[in-house]
């Protein structure tokens, strides 16, 4: 569904990812990691448009560039990095509610009830039924990123694109989160590019894996094949396989 | 949400006519009734209703009272914008150098004594009004210059940059022109005193217009709050959104200050109490903040002309002195609830 050819992207004159090509089927999840500051948030802000990109990248055979905002936003759901706090103190449901945007026809902000529907329904999906009345400047770190993910969901995307998403979560619903991830993508068959930290989590995670170093592309390919390489060592200047055998003996 | 919306508007309404009633000599309810029954819906006057009480109600207060409702409406429905748009609850319309545009406008137009043709006594507005829009297009233009990404911190760095080097030309004029030291001053400090029916359809289409325009965006608004990347990823065109809004609330801004003078304040706490009681949701923010800011001019006005006999006290200097501790309340309010 997605193929990405010879991107390269940046801010202003600095150019932060550079050359980096893979694609994406329908019903698999591509993890990317790498070490901090090697341009993966860049590289996802490229793939949506939100920075302008040298290369090609095309969605079912259409050009992102060439598509308006609204149009991308019904294709592509970007779940950011849940950032500090905000002063304007929405309700959870208001703030799923916004994920609506790219297809509602209204533009004075009343949703139709299929809207609604949808709404409730990626509300259940990850868990926020019953805080829906609450203010979002009331939450916690994790209570917000549930909030980002039903934001995101409420799209109703063909491609997620998850920035550190479990950052804020404790192990279980890091486990609960990639878990629903996973049967969302396959039972939907649509596709989830993440940027993960969490080596243990993405080799369980993720069908395929790319692996960057400072802006370029190290490794890319299954998930299994990655993990078996020296890349990974390389990378990051440790063995992080006897890394995480050691760790595993001392459970 | 409903009940408080009934509630707001009959206060609303209640507030307008009271402050119709209440003045240098005070109007009983039922005559005033009746003198607006007989304006509006041709309904013969009561008896016992002299033609100097027609002629207060009519030509005197009612469009007072009206004038400071729109210009109270235009900065606080401009102050929430502004403060959404930028995701800046300390911003204000006057951030962006409306104010300073508009009071240069009209310092050039009180120190050269200038009426044109045509306009007449809208002349002072007239300029007042480009000249602050030419200032908020000027900063944003040079955000969006410095900037492609318009974002927040540019927009309200370059509006700083305009409305002190803007400030400081109009100083230089009073500095140089001293025998018009006084007047500039004085236009400054705003008044809806002796403005009449005419400034009322003056401001009007400016008002609708910038009201209208600016209902149009609510959701953009909500959207925007959550910040610039999460907005364009939400589908909003973020940079084109920005322009129109800001010249919305900058011609909401700007025809306020042009028709009554530099009133601050009003336009950043409005925002704040509408969505104490609101909630944030701009489908319910904007136009209960017109409604909120509206009364709240109205009162002002109310108290500077009755608090001394036979003087007025500038409305900017009111508005100021009971919405300083008015918000300090409803923020100490706030406060304890949640502790509690």
């Amino acid at each position: 569904m997605l193929e990405v050819k010879h991107i390269s992207c940046g801010y202003q004159d600095a150019k932060i990812v550079n050359d980096i090509s893979f694609s994406l089927n329908r019903g698999e999840i591509l993890c990317i990691i790498g070490p901090n500051g090697c341009g993966k948030t860049t590289l996802l802000r490229g793939i949506t448009d939100l920075l302008p990109y040298e290369g090609s990248v095309t969605l079912d055979q259409q050009e992102i560039r060439t598509m308006k905002r609204r149009e991308i936003s019904q294709k592509i759901a970007l779940m950011a990095q849940v950032s500090s706090a905000t002063y304007f103190s929405y309700t959870v449901y208001e703030a799923v509610a916004l994920g609506r945007y790219a297809h509602q026809k209204s533009r004075f902000g009343t949703l139709s009830t299929e809207d609604k529907e949808f709404v409730d329904h990626c509300m259940e999906e990850v868990n926020l039924m019953e805080i829906k009345d609450k203010p979002i400047t009331q939450l916690s770190g994790g209570q917000m990123q549930r909030v980002f993910l039903a934001k995101a969901l409420a799209q109703d995307p063909e491609l997620i694109l998850l920035d550190e998403p479990t950052n804020h979560l404790d192990i279980r619903h890091q486990l609960e989160l990639l878990e629903f991830l996973k049967v969302w993508s396959s039972e939907n068959r649509r596709g989830v590019i993440g940027v993960l930290h969490d080596l243990n989590m993405v080799r369980d995670f993720a069908d395929k894996v790319l692996l960057m170093k400072a802006g370029r592309m190290v490794a890319y390919g299954g998930s299994n094949t990655i993990f078996e390489g020296d890349a990974l060592e390389e990378t990051y200047g440790i063995d992080i396989k006897a890394w995480m055998k050691s760790l595993l003996e001392k459970w | 949400m409903k009940k408080k919306i009934i509630i707001s508007l009959i206060l609303t309404l209640v507030i307008i006519l009271l402050s119709v009633c209440i003045g240098s000599q005070t109007i009983s309810p039922l005559h005033t009734f009746s003198i607006l029954g007989n304006k509006l819906f041709q309904i013969p006057l009561n008896s016992g209703i002299s033609d100097n009480e027609v002629a207060i109600v009519w030509q005197l207060r009612l469009p007072r009272v009206l004038l400071a409702f729109f210009v109270g409406g235009a900065l606080a429905a401009s102050g929430t914008v502004v403060q959404s748009v930028l995701r800046n609850p300390l911003a204000s319309p006057f951030t962006l150098g409306v104010s300073s545009g508009a009071s240069l406008g009209a310092g050039l137009i009180i120190i050269s004594g200038l009426s044109l043709s045509g306009i007449g006594i809208f002349t002072l507005p007239l300029v007042g009004l480009i000249f602050g829009l030419a200032t908020v297009f000027g900063s944003v233009l040079l955000a969006s210059k410095i900037d492609p990404n318009m974002s927040n911190n540019t927009i309200v760095l370059t509006g700083m940059v305009f409305s002190l080097f803007i400030n400081a030309l109009l100083q230089a004029l009073t500095a140089l022109f001293r025998e018009n030291l006084e007047s500039i001053v004085l236009w400054q400090m705003g008044s809806f005193a002796l403005k009449g029916w005419k400034y009322v359809g003056g401001i009007l289409p400016f008002f609708l217009i910038g009201i209208i325009g600016l209902m149009f965006y609510v959701r953009e608004m909500d959207i925007l709050t959550f910040g610039e990347e999460q907005a364009k990823a939400a589908g909003v065109e973020t940079e084109k959104v920005k322009w129109i809004l800001l010249g919305l609330t900058g011609i909401l801004t700007g025809s306020a200050v042009a028709f009554a003078g530099v009133i601050g304040f009003l336009d950043l706490i409005a925002p704040h109490v509408v969505r104490k009681i609101f909630g944030s949701s701009h489908r319910y923010v904007l136009p209960m903040s017109i409604f909120f800011g509206g009364i709240f001019m109205v009162i002002a006005d109310l108290i500077s002309r009755t608090l001394v006999p036979s003087s007025e006290i500038p409305v900017s200097v009111i508005s100021a002195l009971i919405g300083a501790p008015f918000f300090a309340y409803v923020f100490f309010k706030k406060e304890k609830v949640r502790n509690s």
